[in-house]
């Protein structure tokens, strides 16, 4: 499956004088699961906040299934944000009849099936759920999704090394294969095994984008020694590791 | 999409305010009961000052904190809840829900304001109920003398004509669209105060302050422009000589207040949904 579904020419994006994207160009094909690979600040959530229509380019071009962020491409993205974004007074089969109702691709047997496996009570409020438990009925609602694009911010940050495995099997076996997952995420070792193709971004721009195999071939290395290699910094004081 | 919307900031709004409409009235009818049987009392017993009058008394001082402390919740919590459901629904975390669903900005901000402005007009309606439920049970005075006086204003109603029922819809329109404006006057600031990085609150708080400032400006200049071009004495004339010159004068002169406040809304609405559609700077 391929076709363009990400276009993005010379984003630029800036926050008061702070400059997050600069000159910013990207093109992803359909049916890939991709990395958005960078250190902290150097853009990767304002992209996917640029890309799902939170935020607006100042200058440059972003299509996504050849339209521009907007109501359309709203109903064909799965967003999946990197802070919970429920109102704690709706129960989790509250928030099923609210995708139910927006979103045509929503799939509330699937989501049912997942609370039902994870022994969520769908009664309850979010409220009186415990932090991991809000994120898992996050996962559940975005990957229930039979979207075009996932747009999945950090998915993994915070969390141990167990509930990272739950989370990473939870996308790979929900995904809509015709569509494009872009994870963006600094924790590279954990995701590596799962993605298609990567792109490094730094300073705003993407300074690298090739598919996990050509890495692996070209170079010989891992997507997370490469990263290393082309993010390497001097520590404070001089010296290497 | 906007019903959807709407069906969803009711429900969040309605849990919480049902209670406070329900108990309103209940607590009126029992202060105003407690009340009569305190007068009933007095009359019969000729003094208040016995054990049973002591009881009866202590039931109506509960009673009046506790209608006064209903009606404050009522008025408290309507204007606090419509600022807390932008403010929480559109402007922080729930924002990241809110505005990834596939609807327009404008929707989003339309659902907010109906649903405060239908809130804001019950809690109006059950505020006056309750006062009336409160006198009606107090004593049949006010009830009668209420009687009286309608029989009075009929006359003059009749006196005036159909343009009296058309004065009284005007009132109520000009009530609504002034809760309306009230409402999106504080959408509008917080639209602006979000953009204040790390002083959001403090932004809205200078914001609202600021656009008031700046309609009454454009109010006292319309106003000054409006008696040079209107009679002195208009208002004089219909209170002491209700003539239909002066009835029909009146009449537009509402229809005129009332476009102003629609044009105030459409101000509001606009920043708000430009700000929100083009600067969002979500938490």
């Amino acid at each position: 499956m391929s076709g363009i579904l990400i276009q993005c020419q010379d984003v630029w994006k800036s926050y008061g004088k702070r400059e997050v994207l600069r000159g910013l160009s990207l093109q992803l094909e359909s049916g890939k699961i991709v990395g958005l690979l960078g250190p902290n600040g150097s853009g990767k959530t304002t992209l996917i906040k640029v890309l799902n229509g939170l935020l607006r380019v100042e200058r440059g071009t972003v299509l996504i299934d050849g339209e521009e962020p907007g109501t359309y491409t709203k109903s064909i993205i799965s967003y999946l944000p990197d802070k919970p974004y429920f109102a704690g007074w709706m129960k989790v089969s509250d928030l099923f009849d609210l995708f139910e109702d927006f979103y045509e691709d929503f799939e509330r047997g699937k989501a049912e099936g997942m609370c039902r496996t994870l022994q969520i009570d769908t009664g309850l409020r979010m409220k009186t759920l415990s932090k991991g438990t809000k994120e898992k009925v996050q996962l559940i609602l975005v990957m229930s999704r039979k979207a075009k694009l996932y747009l999945l911010d950090e998915p993994i940050a915070g969390v141990d090394p167990a509930a990272r495995d739950f989370i990473l099997g939870t996308i790979l076996s929900n995904y809509n294969p015709d569509g494009t997952v872009l994870i963006s995420t600094h924790l590279i070792s954990d995701v590596e095994r799962v993605l298609d193709e990567v792109a490094f971004l730094q300073n705003g721009q993407v300074v690298r984008q090739e598919l996990v195999d050509d890495i692996r071939e070209k170079e010989g290395k891992s997507v997370d020694e490469l990263f290393r290699d082309v993010f390497r910094t001097v520590p404070f004081g001089g010296g290497a590791w | 999409m906007l019903g959807k919307l709407m069906k969803y900031d009711m429900k969040s709004m309605f849990r919480t305010f049902v209670p406070m409409w329900l108990l309103a009235p209940v607590i009126s009818l029992m202060l105003g009961l407690s009340v009569r049987s305190m007068i009933a009392w007095e009359k019969n017993s000729g003094s208040a000052l016995k054990i049973s009058g002591y009881g009866i008394g202590l039931i109506m001082i509960v009673m009046l904190l506790l209608f006064t402390g209903v009606m404050i919740g009522l008025t408290v919590m309507t204007i606090l809840f419509v600022i807390q459901r932008f403010w929480n629904g559109l402007l922080k975390e729930e924002g990241y829900l809110m505005f990834t669903l596939p609807v327009k900005t404008w929707e989003l901000i339309t659902s907010k304001g109906l649903t405060a402005t239908i809130i804001a007009c019950i809690s109006v309606v059950v505020g006056i109920l309750s006062c009336m439920i409160l006198t009606v049970a107090f004593t049949d005075e006010v009830f009668l003398e209420l009687m009286r006086w309608w029989s009075y204003m009929k006359k003059d109603i009749a006196g005036i004509g159909p343009v009296f029922w058309l004065q009284v819809i005007l009132s109520v329109l000009l009530v609504i669209a002034g809760m309306v404006k009230s409402i999106y006057h504080v959408y509008a600031a917080m639209s602006l105060g979000q953009l204040f990085e790390g002083h959001r609150v403090v932004g809205s708080c200078v914001s609202y302050l600021g656009i008031s400032m700046v309609f009454s400006v454009i109010m006292v200049v319309l106003s000054v422009i409006m008696n040079l071009v209107l009679p002195n004495d208009w208002l004089y004339d219909y209170y002491h000589y209700i003539n239909s010159s002066a009835v029909t004068f009146s009449v537009t002169y509402m229809l005129f207040l009332l476009l102003v406040t629609a044009v105030q809304i459409a101000v509001f609405h606009i920043i708000t949904e430009r700000i929100l559609s083009t600067r969002l700077n979500l938490e």
